[in-house]
């Protein structure tokens, strides 16, 4: 029994930073931009799509797949923004709207150009389980946990020790002040909403290879991700990273008790409860009538 | 409400009413209208809480199943009446609409949706998993068409299109009276703001609260009709993808438009038919219309008709 907890704790901890990686470019988006991108889970799933292609047709290495599957979806991630998001700028109802309309688009597309079928992503020099004590996982798991960390602490390097990462900061604080000490808005968005892309790129090539790539592959980070950020708190990248792990954690430890059908439910009973007993996350601040 | 208005309205049904006389052979006409016809019902509830109110709901589709799941268990494992589980099942859906309202409205704008997609999932979640009460994934087979009155049956297609005529042209002005009564005039300034309306000394929740449970009513009875036409109720039919596709026929139709729901309905399931679309290429065509729509056209295709709502807020 603690055997099967410990393993299910640490494939919490593995989901758990998939959710982060998908939770951080949702935060970001949301915390700079005032979007509420539901398109970041087709996002993700283009990102596992991306990988898969280069790696079986380009160059057979995972890095180098993984940075291509990046390089391969900014450019996506750029017509979004310029193309709905700008447009529909601090209108919140029409932006989720438009995003959901921009998930059936994209998911179907894929279903267009790669068939309804889930594709095969297997890394022979990841599968190769590593003993941890008495459990054995596969390389790919560590790899997983190892990515996700490194691109938390990325990005909280980048958000507190450089120039532009302050600009990013003083925009999500209040953008016509951003404005007023010469800060370029626009161009803070449109690197911002490319870090949220590039997170979801990362996250599904580390995704694909652990199931499978399939056109729905991105729902379930997507709906987790936004659990994890209302479960954080929107707006901050630690509550982000808890958040991310806690939902992990929970959904991986809740399948020794529950029958695993409910497994889905029980993130998001987890999270009605806490935006009902504390609205604004468990690390949020309160603000009335935010719009 | 202009009696010309009444008059075109009369007329429309009685219409549709006659259809079959003259196309009785034409069966895929009238299923197609069937199917619109089903799916807008549960459309015009929502647009009482989109398009009416503001709220943007992102579980309407799993409420319609609670009236779905409530007539079938009514029908089959109590043996009711199909009329008198009708009403009970719209009740039954009122009611959940009424809690899970209650909890999400304690929330606003984007937590709000957040949480109605939470719910959306869980409740779809439980009807494709309580296998012993909801038949799982498999769906609840052996729903019966509803039970004749008098002269009128409803076992053929030609009837059960007439039903659903009815029920649609009934929906819609249950609709109509309600939002050019006082209650949809405070809807109406709750979208447009809401803290002017509360100032006012409106208990905005109250009306906010109502609207989800009128808006979650109408889509029980929607799915009610729809697994009775169906003989099924199969899980699928209630989850993410259908509530969002009601966001999408509400949206792309005319959100805050009386006819908005219809037209969306009628376009997101006739012109895929018309044009013979594979399902794929019809729902990158609707998601980017629906893009489109929030662009350039507010007021949807219902918009594009009628003369220019005074611009507020």
């Amino acid at each position: 029994m603690m055997l099967a907890l410990a393993e299910q704790v640490f494939n919490g901890v593995m989901l758990g930073a998939i959710y982060v990686l998908v939770a951080l470019g949702l935060m970001l988006v949301y915390g700079v931009l005032r979007v509420l991108n539901f398109a970041h889970g087709a996002l993700v799933m283009l990102g596992g799509y991306l990988c898969q292609f280069v790696f079986s047709h380009v160059i057979a290495s995972y890095p180098l797949a993984i940075a291509g599957s990046i390089v391969a979806l900014l450019p996506v991630g750029w017509v979004l923004e310029r193309g709905v998001f700008a447009p529909l700028r601090d209108d919140l109802q029409n932006q989720v709207i438009a995003s959901l309309g921009l998930v059936l688009v994209i998911e179907n597309l894929v279903l267009v150009v790669w068939g309804p079928a889930a594709l095969q992503f297997r890394l022979a020099t990841t599968q190769v389980l590593v003993p941890f004590g008495p459990l054995r996982f596969s390389l790919q798991q560590f790899l997983v946990i190892g990515a996700g960390l490194a691109c938390v602490a990325a990005l909280f390097a980048f958000l507190n020790f450089t120039k532009f990462g302050t600009a990013v900061r003083a925009t999500a604080q209040h953008p016509g002040a951003a404005l007023v000490v010469g800060i370029d808005v626009g161009r803070v968005h449109a690197v911002t909403f490319a870090i949220g892309t590039a997170l979801a790129a990362m996250a599904g090539s580390l995704l694909g290879p652990l199931f499978l790539v399939f056109p729905q592959m991105g729902d379930g980070p997507l709906l987790k991700g936004l659990a994890a950020i209302i479960l954080g708190g929107l707006g901050s990248v630690w509550g982000a990273v808890i958040g991310g792990f806690a939902i992990g954690i929970v959904e991986a430890v809740s399948t020794l008790v529950i029958p695993t059908d409910y497994r889905d439910a029980v993130a998001f009973i987890v999270i009605a409860g806490v935006l009902l007993l504390r609205p604004h996350g468990l690390f949020g601040r309160t603000t009335r009538y935010e719009a | 409400m202009k009696p010309r208005d009444v008059v075109v309205f009369a007329v429309v049904t009685m219409g549709l009413l006659l259809l079959p006389a003259f196309y009785g052979r034409a069966n895929y006409l009238l299923h197609i209208l069937v199917l619109s016809g089903l799916y807008a019902i549960p459309a015009i509830g929502l647009n009482l809480m989109l398009g009416y109110t503001g709220l943007v709901s992102l579980g309407h589709a799993a409420l319609a199943g609670i009236g779905a799941y409530a007539v079938a268990l009514l029908t089959v494992k109590a043996g009711l009446n199909f009329w008198l589980a009708l009403p009970l099942a719209a009740i039954a859906s009122a009611a959940v609409g009424a809690v899970i309202g209650a909890l999400c409205l304690r929330l606003r704008s984007h937590f709000f949706m957040i949480v109605t997609l939470a719910f959306g999932l869980i409740l779809h979640s439980v009807m494709n998993n309580w296998d012993s009460v909801t038949g799982g994934a498999a769906g609840f087979a052996g729903i019966p068409r509803p039970d004749p009155i008098g002269f009128a049956a409803f076992r053929s297609l030609p009837e059960f299109y007439r039903l659903t005529v009815v029920a649609t042209a009934a929906v819609f002005a249950v609709q109509a009276l309600l939002v050019r009564s006082q209650f949809g005039r405070v809807l109406d300034a709750i979208r447009q703001d809401e803290i002017l309306t509360a100032f006012k000394g409106i208990d905005t929740t109250a009306y906010k609260l109502a609207a989800f449970a009128i808006g979650s009513g109408i889509a029980g009875l929607g799915g009610a009709l729809e697994v009775s036409y169906l003989r099924v109720a199969a899980p699928s039919s209630f989850d993410m993808v259908e509530s969002i596709n009601l966001v999408l026929i509400v949206v792309v139709g005319g959100a805050g438009t009386l006819l908005g729901p219809i037209l969306g309905a009628l376009v997101f399931v006739g012109v895929p038919e018309y044009l013979r679309l594979a399902s794929e290429y019809r729902l990158v065509i609707f998601g980017a219309l629906l893009v489109a729509v929030t662009l350039f056209a507010r007021r949807g295709i219902a918009g594009l008709f009628a003369p220019r709502r005074a611009k507020t807020a």
